[in-house]
């Protein structure tokens, strides 16, 4: 949130005439903040959260209780749902508030955020469940984050890249919600049905790995 | 059964717990006493044989389901949300029964009602450990499993605890638990199942174990060196020196008479002390070892 208030009047500059640049900028990163932060909620939140449990045997304790390995994912993804949904109401009104920006809500924002969630908590809950080490969990997980961050058009966008930074971008999730977000945020045109799309796909194949993965009790 | 790479971690340990018993499974470190007692609990799938628990089968899930409605666990090094206060985590456990908790009242009991608003992460290993006891109570279990209860606790919490238990077995509640305290069984147990390399060697009642392994009484004389142990020889070939203490083992009063007389006729005066077997001679006898205060048998 920090960030995106720096951000957002480093180039946008909110006292210069041109109005337009500063909705442009603020614009730009609003989306791909949001985004950002559901990915790092998923892969070094949830994942330091998780195995920390897994490593005190807290969720072999809850093992133990009538609490399913399902309920328990599903509660992991609910909490960072809320949590998602929270950050990006915050981020909406500081948008409209400080930058004057103006936002679409619509049902392919609203999915694209729940599908980030999906994805990027399967990411978390496996990183805790097939590292051993905690520490190591956290570890990879901010290997895995920050780059993501860095070259999934959050700060500056992709086509500023060099050609094989952007093939790298290609292949990451995050490029795919953080554009997503920007065009289902602010064109009325719905451009944004192949991020969901590709989205989606990363959501089902990284929230099942998850679901076989994450830590539980051993069998 | 419970294998591991093919290692028997427990194997053909067979035993019936009755309602409303306290049942110890007793034995050294590594004799796969948690490995039973997770079985259980329902946390850890035999791969072999067939567990029964408050009538449900523990390998079919609607089975586990049921029984973990019913039970309640206390682990070793207990541990839950470190940033949640000792009440609000009761509460999160009782949660997942679905059921709401007077967590007060179960701190009270186990005399920690101070510690309710104290984050969880700030507790000595000593609270935290009872206060896993009070969370293996939330639902108001029928079956409580206690893995290791006292271990690493000092005297005062250990009669803490066993409070705890008796109490709980006063109001009909059935207890399973596992320790590597000689005295701890002896105390609790209706029951106990001696667990030595993964099999029960030996399982009964205190009395009965004492009477099948504990051996007869002995006779220990204080300070009694080489003239009553020379004494006592001639008539006994049981004698032995410990240290200059002379011990003698016997079954008969009778037996008793002829060594005092002996010793009495030579003018020996000397201190005597009876001794009853305790369930430490009954292991000693099983495996020729005994159990150290760390658990280790040798």
């Amino acid at each position: 949130m920090i960030l995106f208030l720096v951000l957002g009047s480093i180039y946008g500059n909110p006292g210069s005439p041109d109005q337009a640049v500063t909705q442009n900028s603020a614009s730009y990163f609003l989306p791909g903040l949001t985004a950002a932060f559901i990915m790092t909620n998923g892969v070094i939140g949830l994942t330091n959260f998780s195995s920390e449990l897994k490593r005190d045997r807290v969720l072999r304790r809850l093992s133990a209780t009538p609490l399913t390995k399902l309920e328990w994912l599903l509660g992991n993804i609910l909490s960072q749902t809320v949590l998602a949904l929270a950050l990006g109401a915050i981020m909406l009104t500081l948008g409209i508030v400080l930058f004057n920006v103006s936002v679409l809500i619509n049902a392919y924002s609203v999915a694209l955020l729940f599908l980030g969630v999906l994805l990027f908590s399967g990411v978390g809950m496996s990183l805790a469940g097939l590292v051993k080490d905690p520490e190591a969990a956290a570890g990879l997980g901010n290997i895995i984050a920050f780059p993501m961050m860095l070259l999934s058009g959050t700060f500056w966008p992709i086509s500023s890249m060099p050609s094989s930074l952007q093939t790298v971008a290609q292949a990451l999730p995050l490029t795919y919600l953080a554009d997503g977000l920007r065009n289902s945020m602010f064109s009325a045109d719905f451009a944004a049905f192949t991020d969901l799309v590709v989205v989606a796909v990363f959501a089902m194949v990284l929230v099942l790995l998850g679901a076989k993965f994450m830590p539980w009790k051993e069998s | 059964m419970k294998r591991y790479d093919g290692v028997a971690a427990v194997d053909g340990v067979s035993f019936e717990v009755q309602k409303g018993e306290i049942f110890a499974l007793l034995g050294p470190n590594g004799a796969g006493k948690t490995t039973a007692i997770e079985m259980l609990e329902c946390i850890r799938q035999p791969t072999a044989g067939s567990v029964k628990v408050l009538g449900h089968s523990v390998a079919a899930s609607q089975g586990a389901n049921e029984i973990k409605k019913k039970t309640g666990v206390l682990p070793q090094k207990f541990s839950a949300l470190g940033r949640l206060t000792v009440a609000e985590n009761l509460e999160f456990f009782a949660g997942m029964y679905g059921t709401s908790v007077d967590a007060m009242g179960l701190l009270d009991l186990l005399g920690i009602r101070d510690k309710a608003k104290v984050r969880f992460a700030n507790l000595s290993g000593r609270l935290k450990q009872r206060v896993g006891f009070a969370a293996a109570l939330v639902n108001d279990p029928e079956l409580i499993f206690l893995d290791e209860p006292t271990t690493g606790l000092d005297p005062e919490s250990t009669r803490t605890t066993w409070k705890v238990i008796r109490d709980l077995h006063a109001k009909g509640k059935t207890i399973i638990l596992t320790t590597h305290y000689i005295d701890e069984a002896e105390q609790l147990a209706d029951r106990i199942g001696i667990l030595y390399k993964g099999k029960i060697i030996a399982l009964g009642t205190p009395v009965e174990l004492l009477g099948k392994f504990g051996g007869g009484k002995t006779a220990v004389f204080r300070k009694g060196g080489d003239a009553v142990f020379g004494t006592l020889r001639r008539f006994f070939d049981t004698v032995s020196m410990d240290g200059s203490d002379v011990v003698l083992p016997f079954d008969r009063l009778r037996d008793l008479e002829v060594a005092l007389a002996a010793l009495v006729d030579r003018g020996l005066e000397v201190e005597v002390a009876l001794r009853s077997p305790t369930i430490e001679n009954v292991f000693l006898k099983l495996t020729g070892l005994k159990i150290s205060e760390s658990g280790e048998a040798n």
